[in-house]
């Protein structure tokens, strides 16, 4: 693959959490793009492994993965029938679920993307004040920043 | 556990802190250490074969709350040198804290505070201790004993106008700072958050002098900006210092203060909307360059830190402002 097909190609990722806001990622994309040709859609999550020491016991932190893998497989799926039902085939509409540290989630998410061949990111603008962006930081305004050799939808 | 002193053996040390009065004999052993209710005034706690006399329930008072006791947290004697030490017992908790209109995950960890006891063993800037597990496993903290005030009480505790207190106080509490944002920086590069970062973290050792941090075992679950919390706090604290304390707006309004005709919601906080960070327009000769770095916590902040090296960056800047970056740094450790 060359470059060019690297930037242009029509490689769709949507990075979702369970907020309302990836939700509207989602819809837009399906509004967007459902019922043309040639694109191919991945829905990502990447799962933010606790920290060492959030959990007692590694009973409780494989517990607490387990649940949290199947709600987003729940979300994955609903997402990916949620495109399907607005015209694309479901060949085209792929889910991940990646578990990971992640210091940055931007990072991760941008990791991701850059393992494929994916033009295009499209995220949900969290929709955070001005206090906690600069509090916790803002994963859409630090992808936005970071991104190299693709282009970002901040889905509004 | 054959090494453990025999009940006697441990009679007669005790009986050397214990009033006259007191019997000697009526005290428990714990070397299981799980339920810390149970571990009482003027019981024994054995941690690796070495006893330790439980002397009080450590507490914890901020910002004029009355002192909440730290059940999990014990003053203590080393029964076998005679020092001063913290002893903390496992307490792990789960918790949404808000600061302003944020709601955060907090947790306290034990194992955190292990990990950055052993990073940061002999560094001038931290308390220390070692960590050491019980016969259950859990992981206790013994911490050395540090004699002094917070730097809260020292900066509270100036009866001095401010303009005095900047030219002949700030300057030696800023390279003392410095030092202590030089010492999160260690963290951050090792992974570490200090996690709690407030003005009655930082003792000022009454011997050496040194700042030091304390109180590790508290974390955060991070959203995008993994050390944002930390250098919010340290953003406080170069605040509550610069101005010799906080300077609120409802103690102006209290006070009909001149002050409220030339401050804006531009000058505030970015978190805490009643908190002046504006200090040039009060204190107009605190530099520009010291204004900027204290301007980076207020609501109209365009760039925010990310990291401590951006701090130390601009706070170098102002110590070569008001000449104070003449006096060596020397070692972190």
């Amino acid at each position: 693959m060359t470059k060019e097909d690297k930037l242009f190609n029509k490689n769709i990722l949507i990075a979702i959490d369970e907020s309302d806001n990836s939700r509207r990622a989602v819809a837009y994309v399906g509004k967007f793009l459902g019922g043309l040709p040639g694109f191919k859609v991945t829905i990502l999550h990447v799962i933010p492994e606790p920290e060492e020491d959030y959990f007692p016991t590694s009973a409780e932190k494989e517990k607490w993965l387990r649940q949290y893998q199947q709600k987003i497989d729940t979300l994955l799926e609903e997402s990916r029938q949620h495109l399907i039902e607005n015209g694309f085939s479901p060949d085209d509409v792929g889910v991940q679920s990646t578990l990971r540290y992640c210091p940055s989630m931007a990072e991760c998410i941008l990791s991701e993307r850059d393992k494929t061949a994916y033009s295009t990111i499209v995220v949900g603008r969290q929709g955070i004040s001005r206090s906690e962006e600069f509090l916790f930081g803002s994963i859409s305004s630090k992808i936005v920043q970071y991104a190299k050799s693709c282009t970002v939808w901040v889905v509004e | 556990m054959s090494d453990i002193p025999s009940k006697e053996a441990l009679s007669q040390k005790i009986s050397r802190w214990l009033p006259s009065y007191q019997p000697t004999s009526r005290f428990r052993v714990h070397t299981d250490t799980s339920d810390f209710y149970q571990v009482d005034y003027d019981d024994v706690v054995i941690l690796n074969n070495r006893p330790y006399l439980v002397r009080h329930n450590a507490r914890e008072g901020r910002f004029g709350i009355d002192d909440e006791v730290k059940f999990w947290v014990k003053r203590a004697i080393d029964l076998e040198d005679g020092s001063r030490k913290i002893i903390k017992l496992v307490f792990y908790e789960r918790f949404m804290s808000r600061i302003g209109d944020i709601e955060f995950e907090c947790f306290r960890s034990p194992g955190k505070e292990a990990r950055i006891l052993k990073l940061v063993n002999g560094h001038k800037n931290f308390m220390h201790g070692q960590s050491v597990q019980d016969e259950k496993n859990n992981v206790i903290r013994i911490l050395d004993f540090i004699q002094g005030k917070t730097l809260a009480a020292h900066v509270e505790d100036m009866a001095m106008d401010h303009e005095t207190y900047y030219y002949e106080v700030f300057p030696d509490i800023l390279k003392n700072f410095f030092e202590c944002v030089q010492a999160i920086r260690l963290l951050h590069e090792n992974g570490e958050r200090h996690g709690d970062i407030r003005r009655d973290h930082i003792l000022i050792d009454r011997e050496s002098g040194n700042y030091r941090w304390i109180d590790f075992d508290f974390n955060y679950r991070h959203r995008e900006n993994i050390y944002g919390y930390d250098l919010f706090g340290l953003g406080n604290i170069l605040v509550f210092f610069t101005g010799m304390g906080d300077i609120l707006l409802p103690d102006l309004r209290k006070k009909s203060h001149p002050w409220l005709d030339v401050l804006d919601d531009a000058d505030l906080n970015i978190v805490f909307h009643n908190r002046v960070v504006n200090l040039r327009k009060l204190y107009p000769y605190i530099p520009e360059s010291l204004n900027r770095v204290l301007m980076h916590f207020s609501t109209s902040a365009n760039r925010f830190y990310e990291r401590t090296d951006q701090l130390l960056n601009d706070l170098g800047e102002v110590r070569s402002a008001i000449g104070t970056a003449s006096v060596p740094e020397g070692p972190e450790r």
